[in-house]
């Protein structure tokens, strides 16, 4: 940068010492030339500078945005439910403002699994319950420690099919906390849940009548992360 | 149900329950409530809609012996229109 101012002054000193020369040959090109270069000079050299300072702030701009981009896509999927998202819409109104919609009955199946190390004996009470979308339905599990120490479980669920699960809502249950039960002892554990309404609009669910819900207890140990994404938790 | 073959494919993302865990109910202080409910179901062919009265007693039961946090019944979903058709029907 200095070196270059020191190069425009080096040339401003000549171009005016040509200037104040009473030389006729004050057009000619061939004292004009240095100049004309040198204007072309810095003219490229701000054009460099100002091109490497678009690329330099496009460069910060997409960083920027990529780091930006998390919670804006996690805000945005939580506003439109893209995806299954579950958004922070009010519960409460919603489950309080639902009508059944009495003319689809749905059986819900109830399954129970339990991993392979862990000992309880886990079953559902019920098989099945006709249920109707927008009504709460309450279902039964049970649960039995035969062992002689107390164990602690702690479950993770799945619904079947696929595309009923953003449907399927739960108001309240035992999965993923952790459960203790104490040896020999036999506990009954509620799932109060019901279908959303909005299961009628899908075009997807015409044919879906009836509907698996699975649940599955792991011991919980020490340092057990159980197979489920971190904000279930 | 997420092993290799899965990738790529949508994934069954399980979502927190809306209140939170029941607490467990180690002394079984609501167990009649529960075999009331379970022989409704058993004597209306597992219909749910026949038996929300025996529900809500045993949601009931448990608020009583705070098992659950209290909660009024039309957040629960318990109308009084469907309470009645269900009594009608008995």
């Amino acid at each position: 940068m200095n070196r270059l101012a020191c190069m425009n002054r080096s040339f401003f000193r000549v171009f005016n010492q040509n200037v104040n020369s009473k030389s006729k040959l004050l057009c000619a090109p061939k004292y004009g030339a240095p100049t004309v270069y040198l204007v072309r000079a810095t003219h490229e050299q701000k054009k460099t500078r100002s091109t490497m300072n678009y690329m330099i702030a496009l460069g910060v701009m997409t960083v920027g945005l990529s780091y930006a981009a998390v919670p804006l896509y996690r805000i945005f999927c939580q506003a439109y439910s893209y995806g299954g998202t579950v958004g922070h819409s009010d519960a409460d109104e919603s489950v309080s403002k639902m009508q059944a919609v009495k003319d689809r009955p749905l059986k819900i199946r109830f399954n129970a699994d339990v991993a392979s190390s862990m000992q309880w004996n886990f079953k559902p009470q019920q098989g099945d319950i006709t249920v109707v979308p927008g009504e709460t339905a309450l279902a039964f599990y049970t649960a039995r420690n035969p062992t002689d120490k107390p164990v602690v479980g702690i479950s993770t669920y799945n619904v079947i099919p696929f595309e009923a699960g953003q449907y399927f809502n739960k108001i309240q249950c035992f999965c993923f906390e952790e459960q203790q039960l104490n040896p020999h002892e036999k506990v009954d554990m509620p799932v109060f849940f019901y279908i959303d309404p909005e299961f009628m609009e899908d075009p997807r669910m015409e044919y879906v009548d009836e509907i698996v819900l699975s649940y599955t207890f792991f011991e919980a140990k020490e340092g057990f992360k159980l197979p489920v994404p971190s904000y279930a938790k | 149900m997420s092993t290799a073959m899965t990738f790529g494919q949508k994934q069954f993302i399980p979502t927190p329950p809306d209140k939170g865990s029941f607490p467990l109910d180690h002394d079984g202080v609501c167990k009649k409530s529960m075999i009331k409910y379970m022989n409704c179901l058993f004597n209306n062919d597992s219909n749910n809609s026949m038996c929300r009265v025996e529900a809500k007693d045993y949601l009931a039961c448990r608020m009583e012996h705070n098992l659950m946090a209290k909660e009024d019944w039309s957040k629960l979903g318990f109308k009084d229109g469907d309470l009645e058709i269900s009594e009608k029907k008995k």
